[in-house]
């Protein structure tokens, strides 16, 4: 045999030999990356199960949040009129407008400001009282223990949508019924005998006139 | 004869190329790997991470205790207050 058919086949077997090796090599890494990728399809399908109810519990949950709003912005546009978008813009600073667009009416929307006379003066006239001067807060809170409901309405006299803190050793809030008389919205946790609710006074109207959203709750 | 020793090049270079491009092929197959294991372990953890979803339905009802408790509010606001 000669010389040069002998290198040819030599030739030929090293890179069928090339071939194998790292074919083999290639396959073995495939291998390793088809294991890899199962794993990470478990993974996936374990993250795909969980998360799968979390649509639909969001959406129910903003709609709840939603029937919410459009009952308190129904309630305030049936309570304080053309003052709504006002006093919605006061609690929730750039909230007036977008509540304008939702109840489908137009215009500028004047914040009320921390304190609502118009409120104060419905209230004190619900309470049987003569709207006073409002003293300093501070002064008011300093100088007396805590007012009884009525005498809280009828010492104060106006309505503020400031968030007023309690100092410590100092007169406690009014508890209960009488919001209006400290002015404040309490950010205050409630114990669970203030939130039982109160035995309604005298020929009040019990279910009269309530607003209800029983039947259109997403959630029932 | 001449054709021979031709071939006899031709094959060492397609033997040079060969190994050329399957080292390529090797290589590359090679760096996938600690990808996927990277992956997977990120969908591990992505995935014991989302065990604390189930929250999401007390959350649920914790707000329809909620917004219940605020239309009963509301409605005894509607029987105290005049309207507009």
């Amino acid at each position: 045999m000669e010389l040069v058919i002998v290198i040819i086949l030599l030739l030929i077997t090293l890179i069928v030999l090339t071939l194998a090796v790292f074919l083999i090599a290639t396959i073995a890494e495939l291998v390793k990356i088809n294991r890899g990728l199962g794993g990470v399809l478990n993974g996936v399908a374990e993250i795909a199960t969980k998360t799968a109810p979390v649509n639909g519990v969001l959406d129910a949950i903003n709609r709840t949040l939603v029937a919410g709003r459009d009952l308190l912005e129904g309630l305030a546009l049936k309570k304080a009129g053309p003052d709504a978008a006002g006093l919605v813009e006061s609690c929730f600073p750039g909230e007036g407008q977008r509540f304008l667009q939702r109840i489908g009416r137009s215009g500028t929307v004047v914040p009320i400001g921390e304190d609502y006379p118009r409120g104060a003066a419905i209230l004190n006239s619900l309470l049987g009282v003569e709207p006073a001067p409002a003293p300093p807060v501070a002064a008011t809170q300093a100088a007396a223990p805590a007012p009884a409901p009525a005498a809280a309405g009828s010492s104060s006299g106006r309505i503020s949508l400031r968030k007023r803190g309690f100092p410590s050793g100092g007169p406690t809030p009014p508890s209960g019924g009488a919001p209006m008389g400290g002015g404040g919205m309490s950010m205050r946790p409630r114990t669970r005998a203030q939130d039982e609710p109160a035995p309604p006074p005298d020929g009040a109207p019990m279910g009269g006139g309530r607003i209800s959203v029983k039947g259109s709750r997403p959630w029932e | 004869m001449l054709i021979l020793w031709i071939m006899v090049i031709v094959l060492v270079v397609v033997l040079l190329a060969l190994v050329v491009l399957l080292k390529g092929v090797l290589g590359a197959a090679r760096s996938i790997t600690p990808t996927v294991m990277a992956i997977d372990g990120v969908a591990a953890a992505g995935s014991k991470d989302l065990d604390a979803v189930i929250a999401l339905v007390t959350t649920q009802n914790y707000i329809s205790q909620v917004v219940a408790g605020l239309a009963n509010y509301g409605g005894s606001l509607d029987v105290a207050l005049p309207d507009a």
